[in-house]
């Protein structure tokens, strides 16, 4: 097999086995299991195959310039590789997870296609390709989240509209970016940031890119998604591909497409959003009383510190910023597997009904340990050391950037310690007496997650030096982000805080007495407790005030329709027949008033003649 | 030649009074179609002899003053065209073969008539024909000898008198200005002489009549009552030619070859056109009489016809003629679809009838068509006529008018709308539940004037340079 063929093979494959799931009968349910795992398998191999391969494949297409043109290089075949690696190990979970689901070959036919349009997004080099696969990912989105429980469908419409939305911008901004750079290939575009409309081209792609990674305000759909979507889906796009996607196009808008400076306004809003987003994400995920919800919160928040690492423009941050996306894709996806292992044997993710599972479930526990230290950032997991470049990178761009990071640090590690408390500790629960163990083949996809995320951490030099560092090129040249820290500062003031926060979940669960209310002195605290009523009343959803903004607009417009209607069918109509039996009402068959019109006619009609 | 198209018919009128009038009887329906067949070939085929000079033996014997352009041409086609279509409908409704035969005589006397008035150049001759041709008129539409028909009859013997007392009076008038009756002579004299007192009574006596004839408002009133008594065959003749070729072809001969379009009877024919326009619509909006609606459309029609001879230009004038011609056809259909309906159920009034589109399709299928070539929707024929006089008048300078004319379009949809929906569309009425398709004699016409309708609006656009080219030696010639 050529590297082209393997090239468009990693579309290909899944993209077919995808239209195979809604082809054909759901008898051949068992066909089409395999040939999803296999469709997986397949794709593992091919980019293992690709890995580390520069290829650039071009076919002519609409018209000279506008060429089919798919381009691999180090960063697009990281991508690939860690899209293949983790769609593999969902894919052999969800097998066992949808079992009896009634959409369960549906579910597999948008994965698959999701995929597809994934590795197209990685690969595409010319921007309208890069749009189709962009904007074929939101009808998968919606399609994978429709078939969930039956509230999924409202879920998945208010998904379709944030991200259709987002995507509209996207669309503009390619648009855009095709008439100032008057080129399609993706790899010929270089612009300076120095005119508004460059300038409005960032921002519109920029708010496509971070809409795709789950950042603030476009966040909304996801925490919703978390309840009603099929479980396997938050774990493979949420979690993974949506990071991978997002910030994979932001880095290219940062590196390539245009010239981010340092200490630029635009700079500056990216590490804003990103704060902002940590922040609040993150005090909504401490008060969630599920599971999905609040991992959903999670996802993104940790988003905020993979776009404040790469708003940064320093080669650290950046550094910083794709290292926590692809550890956050792989803890993330772990977490909310075991998320997935708890409700298939227990029934239920809501906290205040699970408890004990510790012992009952030891295998789902010892992974969500490992992936929850992770992504609190705990030595010497992977998480730790993303988190300090991003760290590293914030603070020197301003201390406030440095506390809101530290600050969101503190809260996930709070949440995670009420997490575990709640789900895997303290009493057990009567009602889940009786919960055994998952599936091996739903845990092997957990374990193996788990060991790359202790990988990732003890032996960072792997994914830092091979993976991400070739991705900055020259601009990384000469800098060594691996190994332990360098600002040891740092260092010490994280190790502080995680010990404050596990101070202050031992305090809180004292006083409360269950670890699933460790954390209610924050959530009823002063001034906090008014904001929280309102966020849980879906206050900030703006997707909510989006909503409202279009009824008011779709009042006004009907309000606008009735007065038409009301001119053209109501008093012209009217109007019409008045006349109209007014003038019937003349015509009263008498022969002398005829004639005395006509007369009447002749005679004005002299004198017109003869005056004029 | 264009004497036989005037003393042909007349003949054959009086050779089918002859003795033998069994016999006679017999041939006159087959006379009668082969003569409008022919008149209409005629026009169409050059070869014919249309335009060849009078033989002199029948010079010497007719001295009458005859000619032909683009105009009368329109005119002659149309005038054989409706008499053929009046011929087929008539054959159904009246069952006393007198009757029939009487019908034929008096249908061949009129189209003798208006061959005449469409080919006359000589201003009394035009006056005389044009009564030969009222006189028909007034005893087709009391042929029945029903007392609603001698009503409409006699209001429009009446109106019809004052309009030939005011014609005399302004020929009396020109006579005097120029001491002659010939068109051309007329013209000269009128040109000579500074617009006069005299000059001018003469023009408004003129214009009055020939208002009158055309039923413009506000000289109409005798429309909706004579169409409306009228046997289904004579209104079909009555409105889709007669008044057409008495009122609007002798007003546009008139100025066309007398007066001249001057600034102030452009403005009297545009006021006048568009107020019968729109009155004449929004009359018809809210009528309840099958027949009664069809004439105040009429009415609403000829001002169509009227917006666009007084724009003054060849291009209205051509949009006229176009305009008549559709006009014949659509509205002798709809009256076709009328008698059709009245036929099959006995009553004209709309607001009983209803869903009969189911039991009659062909007349539903074909009055749609003329409905919407009446309101002009494309592709129809109607359509096109009323688009060149659109753009005539907005060219001319008179886009107030073009604007009228549109809006006119609108309640002209409006009214024919209200009008299907009520007796095509909807649910059956059970009273009339075994009613069935009119017979051959009343579903051949519609479908002919139907299939002309369509094609016309298709193909015009073909013809549409030579139709309008054809007019341009109109003015100034």
């Amino acid at each position: 097999m050529t590297a082209t063929t393997a090239l468009l093979l990693t579309i290909i494959v899944p993209l077919f086995s995808g239209l195979f799931m809604f082809l054909f009968p759901q008898s051949l349910r068992r066909v089409k299991e395999g040939l999803f795992i296999l469709s997986g398998l397949a794709g593992l191999y091919l980019a293992i195959l690709l890995f580390k391969q520069d290829l650039l494949f071009s076919l002519p297409w609409i018209s000279p310039g506008i060429e089919l043109s798919f381009r691999l290089y180090n960063f697009s075949a990281f991508m690939i590789l860690a899209t293949a690696f983790l769609g593999f190990l969902i894919a052999a979970y969800s097998v066992i997870f949808m079992q009896g689901k009634k959409f369960s070959a549906q579910f597999y036919g948008y994965f698959l296609l999701c995929l597809a349009f994934s590795n197209g997004v990685f690969l595409a080099n010319n921007l309208l390709l890069l749009l189709f696969f962009w904007e074929g990912l939101l009808l998968l989105i919606f399609g994978m989240i429709s078939v969930g429980n039956p509230d999924a469908f409202k879920t998945a419409t208010k998904a379709f509209i944030i991200v259709g939305v987002t995507d509209l911008c996207f669309m503009l901004g390619i648009a855009l970016t095709a008439y100032l750079s008057k080129t399609m290939l993706i790899s010929a575009i270089n612009l300076p940031l120095n005119s508004p409309l460059v300038n409005l081209t960032f921002i519109l792609l920029m708010i496509g890119a971070i809409s795709k990674g789950g950042a603030m305000p476009f966040h909304s759909w996801i925490p919703d998604a978390a309840v009603d979507a099929p479980l396997p889906f938050m774990s493979l796009v949420p979690a993974a591909l949506e990071k991978l996607l997002g910030i994979y196009f932001l880095t290219r808008l940062v590196l390539d497409l245009f010239q981010l400076t340092e200490h630029s306004g635009l700079s500056t809003l990216l590490m804003v959003i990103g704060a902002i987003t940590i922040i609040l994400a993150v005090m909504m995920a401490l008060v969630q009383k599920d599971y999905k919800r609040l991992l959903s919160y999670h996802a993104i928040s940790q988003v905020g510190y993979m776009i404040l690492g790469i708003g940064t423009a320093l080669p650290i941050g950046i550094v910083g910023g794709i290292f926590h996306m692809i550890n956050n894709a792989l803890y993330k996806s772990g977490l909310f597997l075991t998320a997935g292992s708890v409700e298939k044997q227990a029934g239920t993710t809501n906290l205040e009904k699970l408890g004990g599972l510790g012992r009952k479930m030891p295998v789902t526990f010892g992974c969500f340990l490992i992936t929850a230290v992770a992504i609190s950032g705990v030595w010497p997991f992977n998480g730790f050391f993303s988190k300090e470049l991003v760290y590293d990178a914030a603070i020197e761009r301003g201390w406030i950037f440095y506390i809101a990071a530290v600050l969101g640090s503190f809260f996930t590690a709070a949440s995670f310690l009420k997490l575990g408390h709640a789900a895997f500790l303290g009493k057990s629960n009567a009602a889940n007496d009786k919960t055994r163990e998952a599936h091996p083949m739903m845990l092997v996809p957990m374990v193996v997650i788990a060991i790359v995320c202790v990988i990732f951490g003890v032996f960072n030099q792997i994914p830092l030096n091979y993976l991400i560092q070739p991705v900055l090129g020259v601009k990384s040249a000469g800098h060594n982000f691996s190994g332990f820290p360098a600002n040891m500062t740092l260092v010490v003031i994280t190790f502080v805080v995680l010990g404050l926060a596990l101070v202050n979940h031992i305090l809180g669960a004292k006083a409360k007495g269950s670890g699933l209310h460790a954390l209610d002195h924050i959530r009823y605290a002063p001034g906090l407790a008014k904001i929280y009523d309102l966020a849980e009343k879906r206050f900030f959803d703006p997707y909510n005030w989006g909503l409202g903004l279009v009824n008011i607009i779709s009042r006004i417009s009907f309000g606008i329709d009735r007065g038409i209607n009301w001119l053209s069918d109501g008093l012209t109509v009217r109007l019409a027949y008045g006349l109209s039996s007014g003038i019937r009402s003349m015509h009263n068959g008498n022969y002398s008033v005829y004639l005395a019109w006509s007369l009447a006619g002749m005679l004005v009609i002299f004198g017109f003649l003869v005056i004029f | 030649m264009y004497a036989l198209l005037v003393l042909v018919p007349f003949l054959s009128s009086f050779m089918l009074n002859l003795p033998f009038r069994k016999l006679n009887k017999r041939l006159s329906f087959g006379v009668g179609a082969a003569l409008f067949l022919l008149q209409m070939a005629v026009v169409i085929i050059p070869g014919l002899g249309l335009d060849k000079i009078n033989p002199a033996v029948l010079a010497n014997i007719l001295n009458f003053d005859l000619g032909v352009d683009a105009l009368s041409r329109v005119m002659l086609f149309c005038i054989g065209l409706v008499a053929l279509v009046t011929l087929c409908a008539n054959s159904l409704f009246l069952k006393d073969s007198d009757d029939k035969f009487n019908f034929i005589n008096m249908l061949l006397i009129a189209v003798a008539g208006m061959n005449g008035i469409v080919l006359a150049k000589d201003i009394f001759s035009l006056y005389v024909f044009l009564e030969i041709t009222a006189v028909v008129s007034f005893i087709l539409i009391a042929f029945n000898r029903e007392e609603l028909g001698l009503e409409g009859a006699f209001k429009y013997i009446l109106l019809s008198s004052i309009a030939t007392v005011l014609m005399i009076a302004g020929i009396a008038l020109f006579f005097l200005a120029s001491a002659s009756t010939n068109f051309a002579a007329i013209h000269s004299a009128l040109l000579a002489q500074d617009k006069s007192l005299l000059i001018n009574l003469a023009m408004a006596l003129f214009l009055s009549a020939l208002f009158i004839k055309a039923g413009l408002m506000p000289f109409h009133g005798w429309v909706p009552d004579a169409y409306t008594a009228a046997p289904a065959a004579a209104s079909v003749f009555l409105a889709g030619i007669i008044t057409k070729t008495a009122g609007i072809y002798v007003l546009i001969r008139i100025l066309v070859s007398i007066t001249g379009f001057s600034l102030t009877i452009k403005s009297v024919l545009l006021f006048i056109g568009a107020f019968s326009a729109i009155i004449g619509a929004l009359a018809a909006l809210t009528q309840s009489d099958f027949k009664r609606m069809l004439s105040y459309s009429s009415i609403s029609q000829m001002g169509y016809i009227i917006l666009g001879v007084g724009s003054g230009t060849v291009l209205g004038l051509a949009g006229a003629a176009l305009h008549i011609f559709n006009h014949a056809i659509f509205k002798s259909l709809l009256f076709v679809n009328s008698a059709a309906v009245e036929k099959a159920l006995g009553s004209r009034d709309i607001n009983k009838m209803g869903g009969l589109g189911s039991r009659m399709p062909i007349t539903s299928l074909t009055s749609v068509l003329g409905s919407l070539s009446c309101a002009g929707i494309p592709p129809l024929a109607g359509f096109w006529s009323k688009l060149i006089i659109i753009i005539a008048l907005w060219s001319a300078g008179y886009q107030i008018y073009a604007v009228i004319a549109i809006l006119g379009s609108i309640l002209t949809l409006a009214y024919f709308l209200c009008l299907q929906r009520s007796v095509f569309f909807g649910k059956l009425n059970a009273e009339f539940k075994n009613i069935k398709e009119a017979g051959f004699s009343l579903v051949f016409p519609a479908l002919l004037l139907a299939v002309i309708i369509v094609g016309v609006g298709i193909f015009l656009p073909l013809a549409l340079d030579r139709f309008i080219l054809s007019f341009n030696t109109i003015l100034g010639g």
